[in-house]
């Protein structure tokens, strides 16, 4: 196996047109999957010193995140944070300290795992990512990007460059909470990330994504359609997390079966519902 | 591939393959066995390191990626034969047992006393949540980081007074 660190997007589109050459940013799953014989590239690209690819920038019109950013470094970003707390409270969950010195958003994307936890706020916020490297440069919605376990949007030749923002609401309330067995260190065995925005007491803007529950992290387009027009009461809450729990396409693996992934996921929308709406923690 | 990186302060160059991880040409190389290999996947923080001052897993970093970096390793941390007063602090607190873990927890420790002298326990937890600890049970751990960030903070130069203070009356 070779390795080259390329310091530009330019010997970077060059190295990838090589055969065999897989990209490298902080290696933290890629090192786990060559360690397990997984894959075995005859050349890592090795992109983390690309500064145009670590810039990240945020406006009044949104948030441009490079690919190559860090999620430590995103976490030290405290415009970000403060502008989109979905995204800073999922990535202050994922991993450890020493994987978050290394992860970046990109990798966590283009992994394309069930359970990346980036993913879930991405989605919320209706994030767009841009891929160069290909015959022209292309912007697609996340949710086109990620196609199911270990498969995405990329072309042979293609990387993704850049994850695209647009500017938040003020109001909205986040929520995220990932169901594993510890907290720390853990792959979901469900998770819920969500956005919902209130007036005069009904909803007005809701935005619900679910992890490890389908082939690909997801938006819960049919509960948001329910919920959005309608103040929170026990009755709706029960129909949203029936609902969620029709959504979703889990399987069943040495983590948890299909049917309790199910059941967490309407349980985590019933309890962003709950605390949003102001209603009582239902009884257990 | 030639590598070159500053090592616990000193430069350092060696030859090694593409596929080496730091984790082996610090052991196996430059003979540093300090920095244990417990997992290999990330999950236990045994291996831990200082990359550029941040911990990061050495068995998930390649060697070419530490290329023109600082390492610190658990052999750095020592004045010779001055134990650095977090290892002092965790062997005063009985916070070893087999030891495998120790470097990458008392490596976590400094990183997180160094960017805050005075963290809560919740803070002490999420910075050590990196970090498996299969004999102590973790109270003893924590105990040690506590004294550790006592003492240290007991040995930083007191900050100067603001002038304002001084001329303040005592409100008692
Ligand atoms: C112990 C441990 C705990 C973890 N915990 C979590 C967790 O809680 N939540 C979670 O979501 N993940 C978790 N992960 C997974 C992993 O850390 C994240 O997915 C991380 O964000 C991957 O980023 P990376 O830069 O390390 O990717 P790499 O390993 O460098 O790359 C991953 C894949 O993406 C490709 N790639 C990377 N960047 C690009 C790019 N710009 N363009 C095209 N392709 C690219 C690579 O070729 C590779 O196939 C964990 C991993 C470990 C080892």
């Amino acid at each position: 196996m070779d390795y080259i660190r390329v310091t530009s997007e330019d010997e970077l589109a060059t190295a990838l047109r090589r055969d065999g050459a897989v990209l490298l940013a902080g290696g933290t799953d890629l090192m786990v999957k060559m360690r397990g014989w997984a894959i075995r590239p005859s050349l890592l690209v090795d992109i983390s010193r690309v500064d145009s690819l670590r810039r990240v920038s945020t406006s009044s019109d949104g948030a441009v995140i490079g690919s190559a950013a860090r999620v430590a470094d995103l976490l030290a970003n405290s415009t970000l944070c403060v502008r989109y707390p979905l995204l800073a409270a999922v990535l202050r969950s994922l991993g450890s300290v020493q994987i978050r010195n290394r992860a970046t958003l990109g990798g966590n994307l283009a992994n394309a795992s069930p359970a990346a936890d980036s993913a879930l706020a991405l989605l919320a916020y209706d994030a767009r990512v841009s891929l160069a490297g290909g015959a022209a440069e292309r912007t697609l919605p996340l949710a086109e990007f990620l196609q199911g376990p270990r498969r995405t949007a990329l072309q042979h030749g293609e990387y993704l460059r850049a994850i695209d923002l647009p500017a938040p609401r003020a109001d909205w309330i986040p929520f995220f909470h990932k169901v594993g067995r510890r907290r720390a260190l853990t792959i979901a065995i469900a998770s819920v990330a969500g956005l919902l925005a209130f007036r005069d007491g009904d909803i007005v803007d809701a935005r619900l994504a679910a992890g490890s529950v389908a082939p690909t992290p997801l938006r819960l387009h049919s509960v948001e359609q329910l919920v959005v027009g309608r103040h929170v009461d026990d009755a709706l809450v029960a129909t949203a997390a029936a609902t969620a729990t029709r959504a979703v396409a889990p399987i069943a693996d040495v983590r948890a079966t299909a049917s309790y992934r199910r059941e967490v996921a309407g349980e985590l929308v019933a309890r962003f519902l709950r605390e949003a709406g102001g209603l009582a923690p239902a009884s257990l | 591939m030639n590598i070159r990186f500053r090592l616990n302060g000193r430069e350092v160059e060696i030859e090694a393959g593409a596929d080496a991880r730091l984790l082996d040409v610090l052991r196996e190389d430059l003979h540093l066995t300090g920095t244990k290999e417990g997992c290999g996947e990330g999950e236990c923080g045994a291996c831990t390191v200082l990359l550029d001052g941040q911990p990061v897993n050495s068995c998930l970093l390649l060697a070419p990626q530490a290329d023109g970096c600082d390492v610190v390793t658990i052999e750095g941390l020592a004045e010779g034969a001055h134990l650095h007063p977090i290892q002092e602090a965790f062997v005063e607190e009985g916070a070893v047992q087999c030891g495998f873990c120790t470097p990458g927890f008392i490596l976590a420790t400094y990183s997180l006393l160094r960017a805050n002298p005075e963290p809560t326990d919740e803070e002490i937890l999420t910075a050590l949540e990196g970090n498996l600890c299969r004999c102590t049970g973790y109270s003893r751990i924590l105990a040690a980081v506590r004294l550790a960030a006592a003492r240290l903070l007991a040995q930083r130069p007191a900050a100067p007074q603001p002038v304002a203070a001084a001329e303040t009356p005592e409100a008692e």
